[in-house]
């Protein structure tokens, strides 16, 4: 189990959350890369279905933000 | 129950006399016992066939939509919260509808008379007294009718109408010890495995007939998602992701619109509780935002709204 | 600079250690640096002053390392030459050194350090990475003390006497900051003499920080701070009873004023513009950007202390100070694009091309990208994929467009940096090919990918073809959208005749734009007209009647006073206002909308207000000194009351202008005659700012400052005939009387009850009944509808300099629509399709942005059904997320868009 990695899915609101990754680039921090990220204008876009259907397709976890 | 019959028919008498109202909504008896069927009325011949009994499961606010001219209709508590939910929509117009109030001692749930019967039933008869007399295969058993009323009965706080142009009979009395959320509080106890085994459990029989999205009066959408193929959102299969997809996502369209009126699980033909996802919703809302499905038609319902002091504890 | 893709290889090999600015010293930064991470343009710079080459000759790793040979060491600062016709000075201010006259022991611990240098320890980007230590021993803090007017309201040598009007709500929140970062708790303090929070929403700020957050406010004197052996610093002080007290603190933080840099002195001379004492520009109320020099306009703090969004409002005036002085050579310097027309892609099977960037070594020196770009060839509907060194490049950029033309590309793919930078420029790249520049999908390789997961290539090149083959997959589903062109209605509507309203039609008229100005009230002027004298002693009648003759006198303004609105319809660039007039209704078409509603001044129902004649609110005092009523040849005492109305419970705002009017005015009776006795009896004085020097002046002419007991409140009664104020004093702590023979409330500013505008105009409201705007900081004038400005008193309480300000902002946020003539709508919005709809209602309840409406019930097709206007979504989304039935469609972000993302993930 110790070595098991989750696989998650962010969602991430463009006008926040995906411009607060980029600065995480920026800022070269470091993190693992297990995670897939997609953009949505406002994490007001998010529907439950993206939810679900990303557990369907196998993801671990599910991250929105915004 | 005489008293109320004669007396839903006494109104339905005068309404369909009244030219202005298309058709008057109610009950009518069922070729099966435990099985009350609605009925619309329009003619004062069939006023007579108007029932009322503790099987009347049915939510009327269903067929309210999409009808043109004004509809006189029986309500409920749960039912005329409907009606307000549906006014609050947009789905129906209040000056469109008659709204005579029942007030409601609860409706019994047809599989728990059979299971304790046993054998085929031929009548169920209720007395006045709380008692219920069950009849078939030549015996005859007496129950008390707190033992089989639904389980949302069981919690219901809103037996009176909350919206209403008449009242059948004066209110009934609304216990002030009745646990709301008892069964949900139970499942929100179990480990998160235990309750995710639970809820697979619990829609383990389901045929995906979609009755109980049928019967349900929030659910009116002209292309259900479930019926969507582009993109589509949902297998049709009966593999369990799809099928839980099916009611949580079911569930979440109802969340701050269901009235908990049990529709649902009284139409489902394998007696699945699905209220067991509706009614954590309907306590969410409660919890979060004070928020009670079909109380005032002036406001929309709690996820269609934003106020400045929305609490954001939710969200982490 | 233009080679530079700012990729930071220099700064890693640069061997040169310098102090590093931007942390206020507390970190290193290199030779080679960006000042800091959000810095535009984001460029590397060389500190010539530091660099080895520069300085000695030898080194030059940076040239050796840029991968795209960025590195110029000739480059040198140029003289610019431009001809201009106006010069807007901005150039801001500094901090208080409190090194300079070290009262405060700055430079004796290092725990003891500016309200700059904890902004730079509570910043994720700090020199502590966000983590809160104390600069001394890196242990967590438990006590933080700030101490505040540090060089601020002190008439000591090298400290400045007046107010600097931010440092107690930039106190207030950096102690918030503080307690949310404490993981264990801390203890935060702020010493003050009065806390001036007098900002829009500030006052519940303040309250929040106190009642919620267990912020401690001690009112004080500091006497000293003496750091102790342990690294605490010792605060001496006296309490508000004038007791000597001490208490110790791990980390002392001096909340430093603003002031002048001495190379403002410089450009003032250059400029040849006026300064006052302090260095500050000097301005007056009724031109607030104007110096004394025609075509030189001033903004922000150079202009006086103060916050974020004053200077906000005061830039946009200051451009439309000068818009208005350079109004006949509109246009003449302006360029037009020429596109070629849109090619009709629709129907054809998607062609991809996908376009993976090296970023020089950002991305390929982690992701393997020619194996990317061999896995990207077979993936669906792919037709052609490259890797290019800098797909932003000019070069790259022209390579882009002929690929796409030669192979036919109906749908594009570049994996480079982030969209939020890059994407327009690519989408300008495909729309001169002819393609419609909705047709592409940006993948993050960089900023996601190569520069997070640097150890691990492998699974960062496995991650960037995951997100390439997502954005293929979405990609595919994109099709040409339509950007809608709006016509701009060329005129505005200006709602409110006071000052703000009236600066507002002048500016928009003097920009050339013909404007309706309607006024409730007969007469033209609103509160301007009761007002005496502005702080700075400018005669407000005056003024008042020069800006309505303006007004009237301008064939370009109508003007309908007496009028009332009743009824709204449209949006940006096409409303419709119908006015009522006593006589007659007119229906206005306009393109942008300016409220300036006003606000008035509220009548309280106690001090026996109403009762007695003697008790008058601060207004009716500026009434009385303008008719130079005989009743104040009478008066022997006089005293004011201040925050009536204001900072309590019910009204929880600070009116903001009070203060000052009650010492503006005691001195005007101190004018008249010396001898009258003055009492303020006041809670906290906020003459913030330049206003300082007022309070110093009343003080000094004999006015008495009394602070009372707000808990315990004031008592008025008769002692005989004679009003009697009763009050406890909070420094005495005994009970105290005064008879005075004028009795003036100075009450709050208050919006209307009710404010119909707010429902018309689809505005918002905040808790306090003002009109909300955009965003405090970044469109403080702006309302959240588009096309729907604010200004003046119905915005919040403010001065008249403020409102003037604001007024000119409002004018010139509306001009930049006016000027567009055309807008076009972005092609990411929402549609409904109707036979999917419901028609429940949901996505008409929660717009934000007022976008959905019902299609009429007698519509030939789709009655009842929801429709969007794409001239009033934002394409946030949120009517698609809440439409049960599926009916909505957010055009960019379908759901089957972001399901086919969804769908390609693993």
């Amino acid at each position: 189990m110790s070595d098991w990695e989750p696989k998650i899915v962010a969602f991430l609101c463009n006008s926040c959350s995906y411009g607060a990754a980029d600065l995480a680039g920026v800022g070269r921090m470091q993190y693992p890369a297990n995670i897939r990220i997609i953009r949505i204008p406002c994490s007001g876009r998010m529907s439950p279905k993206f939810v679900l259907s990303a557990l369907m397709q196998g993801a671990d976890g599910v991250w929105v933000s915004g | 129950m005489q008293t109320c019959i004669n007396k839903i028919r006494e109104i339905a008498a005068r309404l369909v006399k009244d030219e202005t109202i298309e058709m008057v909504i109610g009950f009518q008896e069922g070729t099966i016992p435990m099985i009350s069927p609605p009925i619309s009325v329009r003619t004062a011949d069939d006023v007579e066939k108007l029932t009322w009994s503790s099987h009347c499961c049915i939510n009327l606010a269903n067929y309210l939509t999409d009808v043109k001219g004004k509809v006189a209709v029986f309500a409920k508590g749960c039912d005329s919260r409907s009606i307000v939910n549906h006014i609050a929509e947009g789905k129906v117009k209040r000056e469109d509808v008659v709204i005579i109030g029942v007030p409601c001692n609860g409706m019994m749930e047809r599989h728990t008379i059979s299971n304790l019967f046993g054998d085929e039933i031929e009548e169920v008869v209720e007395e006045d007294g709380g008692t219920v007399i069950v009849r078939g295969k030549g015996r005859e058993e007496k129950y008390r009718k707190s033992d089989l009323l639904r389980q949302n009965c069981r919690v219901c706080v809103h037996k009176n109408p909350v919206l209403y142009d008449e009242l059948v009979a004066d209110p009934v009395d609304v216990p002030e010890d009745i646990k709301r959320y008892e069964e949900v509080e139970k499942i929100e106890a179990l480990a998160i495995n235990d309750r995710w085994n639970f809820f697979a459990d619990l829609i383990s029989t389901c045929i995906r007939c979609y009755a109980c999205r049928d019967a349900c009066p929030t659910c009116y959408c002209p292309t259900c998602f479930v019926d969507e193929t582009q993109p589509q959102w949902v297998g049709k299969g009966d593999e369990e992701p799809d099928v839980m997809t099916f009611h949580i996502l079911r569930a979440f369209h109802t969340a701050g619109r269901c009235t908990d009126c049990g529709a649902c699980v009284s139409s489902c033909p394998m007696t699945i509780n699905m209220r067991a996802f509706t009614k954590k919703l309907e306590k969410d809302c409660l919890d979060l935002w004070d928020w009670e499905a079909g109380l005032t038609p002036d406001m929309r319902p709690a996820l269609e709204t934003y106020t400045p002091n929305d609490p954001e504890d939710n969200f982490k | 600079m233009d080679k530079c893709i700012a990729c930071g290889a220099c700064s890693q090999k640069c061997p040169k250690k310098v102090v590093n600015e931007y942390d206020a010293g507390m970190s290193k930064r290199k030779a080679i640096y960006v000042e800091y991470a959000q810095a535009v343009p984001l460029k590397y710079a060389i500190d010539d002053t530091q660099c080895f080459y520069l300085t000695k000759g030898k080194c030059g790793k940076c040239a050796e390392t840029c991968p795209t040979g960025a590195i110029n060491y000739e480059d040198r600062a140029k003289d610019l030459e431009f001809q201009v016709g106006a010069v807007i000075c901005a150039s801001g201010c500094k901090t208080y050194d409190p090194a300079t006259h070290d009262v405060y022991g700055y430079n004796r611990s290092r725990n003891i350090v500016t309200s700059l240098e904890f902004e730079r320890i509570l910043s994720s980007s700090g020199p502590y990475g966000g983590h809160m230590v104390r600069p001394s021993g890196k242990n967590e803090p438990k006590k933080i003390a700030w101490l505040q007017c540090v060089g601020s309201r002190d008439v000591h040598i090298g400290a400045k006497g007046y107010c600097s009007s931010v440092c107690c709500t930039y106190a207030v929140k950096e102690a918030m900051l503080a307690v949310d970062h404490a993981k264990d708790g801390l203890d935060a303090a702020i010493f003050y003499m009065d806390i001036r929070t007098h900002g829009k929403d500030f006052e519940r700020y303040y309250n929040q920080a106190r009642d919620e957050f267990g912020v401690r406010f001690v009112k004080s004197k500091i006497t000293n701070i003496v750091p102790t052996e342990d690294g605490n610093q010792l605060i001496r002080y006296i309490d508000e009873y004038g007791k000597l007290a001490e208490e110790a603190f791990d980390i002392v933080v001096l909340s430093v004023g603003l002031e002048v840099g001495e190379s403002t002195l410089q450009l003032a001379h250059t400029l040849d513009i006026k300064l006052d004492k302090y260095n500050f520009v000097s301005t007056t109320s009724f031109d607030p950007q104007a110096t004394s020099t025609p075509g030189v306009f001033v903004c922000g703090a150079v202009e006086a202390p103060k916050d974020i969004p004053s200077s906000v409002i005061e830039a946009s005036a200051s451009a439309g100070s000068a818009g208005s002085f350079l109004s006949e050579s509109r246009w003449s310097l302006t360029r037009q694009k020429k596109l070629p027309a849109e090619l009709n892609i629709r129907g054809e099977r998607p062609r991809i091309g996908v376009f993976v960037c090296c970023c020089g070594t950002n991305i390929a020196g982690v992701v393997d990208v020619p194996s990317v770009v061999e896995y990207v060839k077979n993936l669906p509907y792919v037709t052609f994929s490259t890797q290019g060194l800098f797909s932003c490049s000019q070069d790259a950029l022209n390579n882009l467009a002929d690929i796409i033309k030669a192979e036919k590309l109906n749908r594009v793919v570049v994996a480079a940096c982030t969209p939020k930078t890059h994407e327009t420029l690519f989408q300008e790249t495909l729309a001169t090919t002819g393609l419609n520049k909705y047709v592409f999908e940006m993948v993050n390789i960089r900023n996601h990918c190569s520069w997070v997961h640097k150890n691990s290539p492998d699974i960062a090149t496995e991650k960037a073809r995951d997100l390439i083959r997502m954005a293929v997959n979405k990609v595919a589903l994109m099709g040409p959208l339509n950007e809608v062109e709006l016509e701009i209605n060329q005129s505005a509507l200006v709602i409110g005749g006071g000052i703000a309203g009236m600066q507002a039609a002048k500016t928009l008229s003097r920009q050339g734009y013909h404007t309706s100005l309607i006024e409730r009230e007969k007469q033209l002027g609103g509160k301007g007209l009761d007002i005496h004298e502005t702080w700075q002693g400018e005669n407000v009648a005056e003024n008042v009647s020069r800006l309505i003759a303006d007004i009237r006198n301008d064939a370009n303004i109508d003007i309908y006073t007496g009028g009332h609105i009743s009824h709204v319809d449209g949006f940006v660039g096409n409303f419709t206002t119908t006015v009522q007039t006593t006589d007659s209704t007119v229906d206005l078409e306009h393109g942008v909308t300016i409220i300036a509603s006003g606000a008035s001044e509220f009548k309280p129902e106690q001090y026996l207000y109403d009762e007695d004649d003697r008790v008058i609110t601060g207004l009716e005092l500026d009434r009385k000194l303008t008719a130079d009523d005989p009743v104040l040849e009478q008066i022997k005492t006089a005293v004011f009351i201040q925050c009536v109305g204001s900072r309590i419970p019910a009204r929880p705002y600070c009116s903001k202008v009070c203060c000052t009017h009650s010492i503006k005015n005691g001195l005007t009776l101190k004018k008249r005659n010396p001898e009258m006795n003055i009492y303020i009896l006041y809670r906290d004085m906020r003459p913030y700012g330049l206003r300082e020097d007022l309070y110093r002046e009343a003080r000094e002419k004999g006015i008495i400052f009394l602070r009372y007991n707000f808990e315990k409140g004031i008592d008025i009664d008769y002692d005989g005939d004679n009003l009697q104020v009763q009050f406890t004093d909070t420094i005495m702590r005994r009970n105290l009387a005064i008879n005075p023979d004028m009795l003036v409330l100075a009450t709050a500013i208050i919006p209307p009850e009710k404010n119909p505008l707010a429902q018309q105009y689809k505005v918002t409201l905040n808790n306090d009944g003002f009109f909300m705007e955009a965003h405090a900081k970044l469109r403080p004038v702006d309302c959240s509808t588009d096309g729907v400005f604010l200004c003046g008193l119905s915005h919040g309480p403010k001065p008249i300099d403020e409102s003037v300000s604001q007024a000119i902002a409002a004018a010139t946020r509306a001009v930049t629509l006016l000027a567009r003539k055309t807008i076009a709508i972005s092609g990411t919005v929402a549609e409904v399709s109707p036979q999917e709809c419901s028609e429940c209602g949901g996505c008409v309840s929660i717009c934000p942005y007022s976008a959905p409406s019902f299609i009429e019930a007698s519509a030939r097709f789709f009655p009842g059904k929801a429709q969007i206007n794409p001239a009033l979504c934002k394409g946030c989304g949120i009517c698609v997320a809440s439409c049960r039935s599926g009916a909505i469609h957010l055009l960019g972000f379908d759901n089957d868009q972001i399901m086919s993302q969804i769908a390609a993930i693993y």
